[in-house]
C-alpha cells in the first residue's frame, strides 16, 4: 500500500513541481506579440544588411525566376499559436501571414533598400476623402485575376467579410481593437457584462459597391492608415473557409491568397511554405520553398545555424552574443525594433523614510524616482549587459517613432538642446546626472558624507521574470544603489506570474517592456490611462486615484480643458481622450509630448534602452529583408 | 493464471484509477491556484476581449463546476477539451502528434538500454576484474551519475556543432538518434550495474556449482541458469527506467527540438493552457502507474515464486 500511495504523491509532485519551477524559456527580453511600424526614412537608416543587392529585381522586376525548386531553411519561431489572420497577434505568426496572404497594402523593399508600403491587391492607395463630419472615406479598388489558393475568386467582399469577423466581440481577437479606427467600430466591439455582443448585428463602416471596390470610412485622419492595411490583421479571409473553427490548423483545410500555401505542417516542428500557383505575382517570387522549422530552444537555433543547417535563425542566446558577435561578424544582424526597455515604478509604494516631513508628498515621490533614475549608466547597460547592439534610452517613446514633421519624436521633447530626451545618456552627461541625483536624494534622506552612503533609504525589491538577461540587469541595478547606501532586493518570478503581479499592482519596483504596434507615440501614451489594462504603475489607482498633483490646460490646441490641482484621471485620461479625437496633425503631436512629459515628470518610468531585433542569416541568402514590426521576407530570396 | 493473480490485478488497477483521479484533483486545483492565466501577456488584451474568451471555454464559472464539468467530459466523451492556446486544435490531437514522437523515442532508448545493459552487464560480470570490466564499470558510472540536460549538451556539442555527422533538431530524418542516445544511456548503464552484480552474484550460487561439476557446457550455464535468475532486479528497475525516459524526455526534448510531450506539457505549463496542463498531467501520470503495475506481473512471470498481494 505503501508504494501506490508514494507513486500518487510522487506523481501529484512531479505535476506540481512543473507548475511552479518552469522558467520562461520561450520568452526573451521583448514582448512577444509586439509590432510596430516606422517611416521609410527611419527604415533606411537601420538596415545595415551586406546582402541586400539584387533586391530590385528580387521585388519588382520579376524577370529572372529560374530557381523554382529552391529551397531554405528558417526558424523563426516555434509552433504559431494560430495561423489566421485575424487571431494572430505574435510577430513569428505574422511572418508567416505576410507569405501567405495578400492584403491592400504590403512591405517592399524597393531598389534603393528603403523600406516602404506600397498597393498590393489594391490597384493604387488613393488619399482619404474628408466628409463634413470630419470622417474620412477611402475608395479602393482590387486588381484583376486575383485568386484564393483554391482557385476561387477574390472578391471585395472577402476583405469586408474578414474585417468585420476580425473586429467583433464573438471572435475577441488580440488584435480587434486595431479596427477601433474604422467608424462603427464601437458598436462591433461592445458586449455586455457576460461576454456576449450587445450589438450582434453591427457592422464597420465597410461597403461594397461592387465585387472589385471596396469603401471604407474612418472616424478621424489616421496616419498610420496604410500601415494598417499591410498588417495581418487587415488580411482577407474567405467565409466558407473560416466557417471551420479548425481550418488554420491543418493544411488541407488552408486557404489562402498569398505567394506561399502551407504544403504540410508537422506540428511543433515544421511548417513547409510552396509557391502557390495562384498567386497573382507568382513570377515575381524566387524562393520555391520555405521550410520554417518550428523551434523556441535558442541555444538548438544556434547550434541549427552552426552546422549549417538552418540559414536564418529569429533569436540568439543571450549570453553568446558577444562570442557570436566576433565570430560571425557578416552574418549577425542588429536591426532597430520600436520598442523601450525599462523599469516601472508602483506608483503607490511609499519611498520615503519613516517620519519624514514629506511623507504623503507625491512630488517628493516623484523628484526620489527622478534621481533614482539618474544614477544607472545606461551606456554600461547596453554595452556591458544586453550586449545586443541596444540604444541608450532617454525617453519612454521609443527611438524610431517620428513626430508631426516626420523628424523624431523623441528628440523633440523639449526639455533641453544640448540632449535628446529627458536626460542626458552621454558619459560626461551621465556623471554631472548622477552627482544631481544624490543631491536631489539629500533633500529626503539622512546622507554620510564620510561613506558616500545614504542611511535612511527603505529597501526596495525589483521584481523580474526569470531569465539571465533581466536577472543581470536587475544585478546592475542593485549594485549601483547599493554604491549609495540603498539597498535593493531582487525577486524572480515565471513568466505569467510575474505578468499578474505586475498587473495587480502588487510590486514596488518591476522590469518592463514596450513594442508599439504601428508607427504612432499614442500606442506608447494610450496605456497609463487610469483603466488601461497595461496600466502596471497604477496610476490613478489606490491611493493615487485622489492625489490631486497634475495640472493640464489645452486651451492652445482649441480643446476646453484647463485645470490645476487635479487628480490623474482628470488630466491624462482627458488629455488621451483629447488626442485620439483630434484632428489637427500638429496639435496632436504637441499634445502627445504634453502627456510624455507628464509621464517622465512622475519618474514612474524609468527607460533603459531601445530594442533591437537580433537574427543570424547566412552569408548565401540574398534578397532578405525585414521590415521594423520584425517581420521577416523570404519570398524574394536566392541562395547562392 | 489463478484467481489470486486476478483479484490483485483487478485491485491494482481500481488503485491505478485512484491515483489518476487524485493527480487530475490535485494538479486542477493547484493550477488554478497559480497565478496568471491563459489569457495574459506582456500586452493586456482589452477587458472585453477577456471576458469573450473566458465565456467561450466556460473560465467564468466557479472553479468547482468547471472541475466536475471537466471530470464528466473525461468519463463519459474522453473528451479533453480545446486547447486555450493553439485556437481550433483539441488537447486530445497535440498530445497524440507529441506521443507519436515520444513514444517512439522512449522505446528505442528503453529497448536499447535493456539490450545493451544486459548485454555488457553479464560479459562484466563473467570478465571480472578484467579491463574490459573495469572500463565499463567507469564508464557506467559517468553515465548514472550524469544529468540528461549535460550528457544531451555534451553529445550535441560533439557530434552536431564540431563533427557535424549528426542533426541537431530533433525533427529531422537523423534527429532521433542524438535524443535516443541521450536518453537511454543512464538506465542502461543503471542495467549494465544491476546485471553484473546480480550476476556474479547468482554465479556463486550453489546451484551454477553443481551444474559446472555435472559437465553443463558454460554457455547453457549462463543463459539456461544464470541470466534468467539475474534479471529479476532489472525487471524491478523497468518500471522506474520508463518513470525516468517520460520525465527524462521533458528536458531532453527540450535540448533537442524534438516536438514530444514532454515539450508540450512544458509549453503548456508556462502558457497557463489548463486543459492541455490537464491532458498531460493525466496521461503521463496513467502511463507511469500503468508501467509500474506491467512490471509488478512481469516480475510475477519471471519468478514463479512471488506471490502477488
Amino acid at each position: 500500500m505503501k508504494k501506490r500511495l508514494m507513486a500518487a504523491v510522487l506523481a501529484s509532485v512531479l505535476a506540481v513541481s512543473s507548475l511552479a519551477g518552469c522558467g520562461n524559456t520561450g520568452n526573451t527580453p521583448a514582448p512577444e506579440t509586439g509590432d510596430e511600424t516606422s517611416t521609410t526614412t527611419e527604415v533606411q537608416t537601420q538596415v545595415s544588411n551586406p546582402a541586400d543587392e539584387g533586391l530590385g529585381a528580387g521585388s519588382n522586376a520579376g524577370a529572372d525566376v529560374t530557381a523554382e525548386t529552391t529551397e531554405i531553411n528558417v526558424c523563426f519561431g516555434s509552433e504559431p499559436d494560430t495561423l489566421d489572420p485575424a487571431l494572430n497577434s505574435a510577430v513569428d505568426g505574422a511572418t508567416f501571414l505576410v507569405h501567405l496572404f495578400q492584403g491592400l497594402a504590403k512591405w517592399e523593399m524597393n531598389s534603393s533598400g528603403v523600406l516602404e508600403i506600397v498597393a498590393d491587391a489594391a490597384t493604387e492607395l488613393p488619399a482619404g476623402v474628408e466628409n463634413a463630419d470630419g470622417t474620412v472615406t477611402y475608395t479602393y479598388t482590387l486588381r484583376d485575376g486575383l485568386k484564393w489558393s483554391d482557385g476561387s475568386d477574390l472578391t471585395s467582399w472577402d476583405f469586408m467579410y474578414a474585417w468585420n469577423r476580425a473586429a467583433s466581440a464573438a471572435l475577441a481577437a488580440d488584435y480587434g481593437y486595431m479596427f477601433e479606427v474604422i467608424n462603427g467600430y464601437d458598436d462591433v466591439a461592445d458586449i455586455d457584462d457576460d461576454g456576449n455582443p450587445l450589438h450582434p448585428e453591427a457592422k464597420l463602416d465597410v461597403e461594397t459597391p461592387d465585387a472589385k471596390t471596396i469603401v471604407v470610412t474612418l472616424k478621424n485622419d489616421v496616419t498610420y492608415w496604410n500601415e494598417l492595411l499591410a498588417f495581418p490583421t487587415y488580411f482577407p479571409v474567405k467565409e466558407d473557409v473560416v466557417a471551420n473553427e479548425a481550418w488554420a490548423t491543418d493544411p488541407s483545410t488552408y486557404v489562402c491568397n498569398g505567394p506561399y500555401k502551407i504544403a504540410s505542417w508537422d506540428h511543433n516542428s515544421l511548417i513547409k511554405l510552396e509557391k502557390s500557383e495562384n498567386y497573382i505575382d507568382a513570377n515575381d517570387i524566387s524562393m520555391g520553398t520555405i521550410n520554417c522549422y518550428l523551434s523556441d530552444d535558442q541555444n538548438n537555433m544556434l547550434t541549427n545555424f552552426q552546422n549549417g543547417s538552418w540559414q536564418l535563425i529569429d533569436d540568439v542566446p543571450t549570453n553568446e552574443i558577444a562570442s557570436i558577435k566576433s565570430q560571425y561578424p557578416t552574418e549577425f544582424f542588429n536591426v532597430g525594433q520600436l520598442g523601450t526597455y525599462y523599469v516601472c515604478w508602483n506608483v503607490n509604494e511609499d519611498l520615503l523614510p519613516a517620519g519624514s516631513q514629506y511623507a504623503k508628498d507625491e512630488n517628493a515621490k516623484a523628484d526620489i524616482r527622478r534621481a533614482i533614475g539618474l544614477l544607472f549608466d545606461r551606456n554600461y547597460i547596453v554595452e556591458e549587459i544586453a550586449q545586443g547592439g541596444q540604444l541608450p534610452a532617454s525617453s519612454f517613446v521609443s527611438m524610431g517613432l517620428t513626430d508631426a514633421d516626420g523628424s523624431q519624436f523623441y528628440k523633440n521633447c523639449g526639455v533641453s538642446s544640448d540632449y535628446d530626451g529627458y536626460y542626458d545618456t552621454s558619459v560626461n552627461g551621465y556623471e554631472d546626472g548622477f552627482t544631481a541625483a544624490v543631491e536631489a536624494l539629500k533633500v529626503y534622506y539622512d546622507y554620510d558624507e564620510a561613506t558616500g552612503k545614504f542611511t535612511n533609504f527603505p529597501t526596495l525589491t525589483y521584481l523580474y521574470n526569470t531569465s539571465e538577461g533581466h536577472k543581470a540587469i536587475g544585478e546592475y541595478l542593485q549594485s549601483v544603489l547599493a554604491g549609495v547606501g540603498i539597498t535593493m532586493n531582487l525577486e524572480n518570478q515565471e513568466w505569467a506570474t510575474f505578468l499578474n503581479t505586475r498587473k495587480e499592482g502588487d510590486y514596488s519596483i518591476a522590469r518592463n517592456g514596450w513594442l508599439a504596434d504601428y508607427n504612432d507615440p499614442i500606442c506608447f501614451l494610450d496605456m497609463w490611462t487610469t483603466d488601461s489594462g497595461n496600466n502596471d504603475v497604477q496610476f490613478g489607482r489606490g491611493a493615487h486615484a485622489s492625489v490631486k498633483g497634475y495640472s493640464l490646460d489645452l486651451t492652445p490646441y482649441g480643446v476646453d480643458v484647463n485645470v490645476t490641482d487635479a487628480t490623474w484621471s482628470e488630466t491624462y485620461d482627458v488629455l488621451i481622450k483629447a488626442i485620439k479625437s483630434c484632428t489637427d496633425k500638429d496639435s496632436r503631436y504637441k499634445m502627445m509630448h504634453i502627456a510624455e512629459d507628464m509621464l517622465m515628470s512622475t519618474g514612474c518610468i524609468t527607460p533603459l534602452y531601445f530594442y533591437t531585433d537580433m537574427y543570424m542569416l547566412d552569408d548565401s541568402v540574398k534578397g532578405f529583408f525585414s521590415n521594423p514590426l520584425g517581420y521577416k521576407y523570404f519570398m524574394y530570396t536566392t541562395i547562392k | 493464471m489463478n484467481s489470486k493473480t486476478l483479484s490483485y490485478i483487478l485491485r491494482r488497477i481500481i488503485l491505478a484509477v485512484i491515483t489518476v483521479w487524485v493527480v487530475i484533483t490535485v494538479t486542477f486545483f493547484v493550477m488554478h491556484a497559480v497565478p496568471g492565466g491563459p489569457f495574459v501577456g506582456e500586452k493586456a488584451i482589452s477587458e472585453a476581449a477577456q471576458k469573450a474568451l473566458e465565456a467561450k471555454y466556460g473560465l467564468d464559472k466557479p472553479l468547482f463546476t468547471q472541475y466536475v464539468t471537466y471530470l464528466k467530459d473525461i468519463v463519459t466523451k474522453f473528451d479533453f477539451g480545446p486547447s486555450l492556446k493553439q485556437r481550433g486544435r483539441t488537447v486530445i490531437q497535440i498530445i497524440g502528434d507529441g506521443m507519436k514522437t515520444s513514444v517512439r523515442i522512449g522505446l528505442i532508448a528503453a529497448v536499447i538500454a535493456l539490450i545493451l545493459g544486459v548485454v555488457m552487464g553479464s560479459f562484466a560480470a563473467l570478465k571480472r576484474n578484467t579491463i574490459a570490466d573495469r572500463l565499463i564499470m567507469v564508464l557506467t558510472t559517468a553515465f548514472v551519475s550524469m544529468p540528461s540536460f549535460i550528457m544531451g549538451s555534451l553529445l550535441l556539442i560533439i557530434f552536431a556543432v564540431k563533427l557535424k555527422v549528426l542533426p541537431a533538431n530533433g525533427a529531422t530524418a537523423g534527429g532521433m538518434i542524438l535524443p535516443v542516445i541521450t536518453l537511454s544511456l543512464s538506465p542502461m548503464a543503471y542495467i549494465t550495474r544491476l546485471t553484473r552484480s546480480s550476476m556474479l552474484d547468482v554465479l556463486g550460487q550453489d546451484y551454477i556449482r553443481t551444474a559446472k561439476a555435472k559437465g553443463v557446457p558454460r554457455l547453457r550455464i549462463i543463459f539456461g541458469h544464470a541470466l534468467k535468475n539475474s534479471l529479476l532486479p532489472v525487471i524491478t528497475y523497468f518500471g522506474p527506467m520508463l518513470a525516468y525516459i517520460v520525465t527524462g524526455s521533458l528536458v531532453v526534448e527540450q535540448i533537442f527540438a524534438v516536438p514530444g510531450i514532454g515539450r508540450a506539457y512544458i509549453t503548456s505549463i508556462t502558457g497557463r493552457d489548463y486543459p492541455m496542463i490537464m491532458g498531460t498531467t493525466i496521461i503521463l501520470a496513467a502511463l507511469i502507474v500503468i508501467m509500474n503495475l506491467i512490471s509488478d506481473i512481469l516480475y510475477k512471470i519471471v519468478d514463479p515464486r512471488i506471490t502477488l498481494e
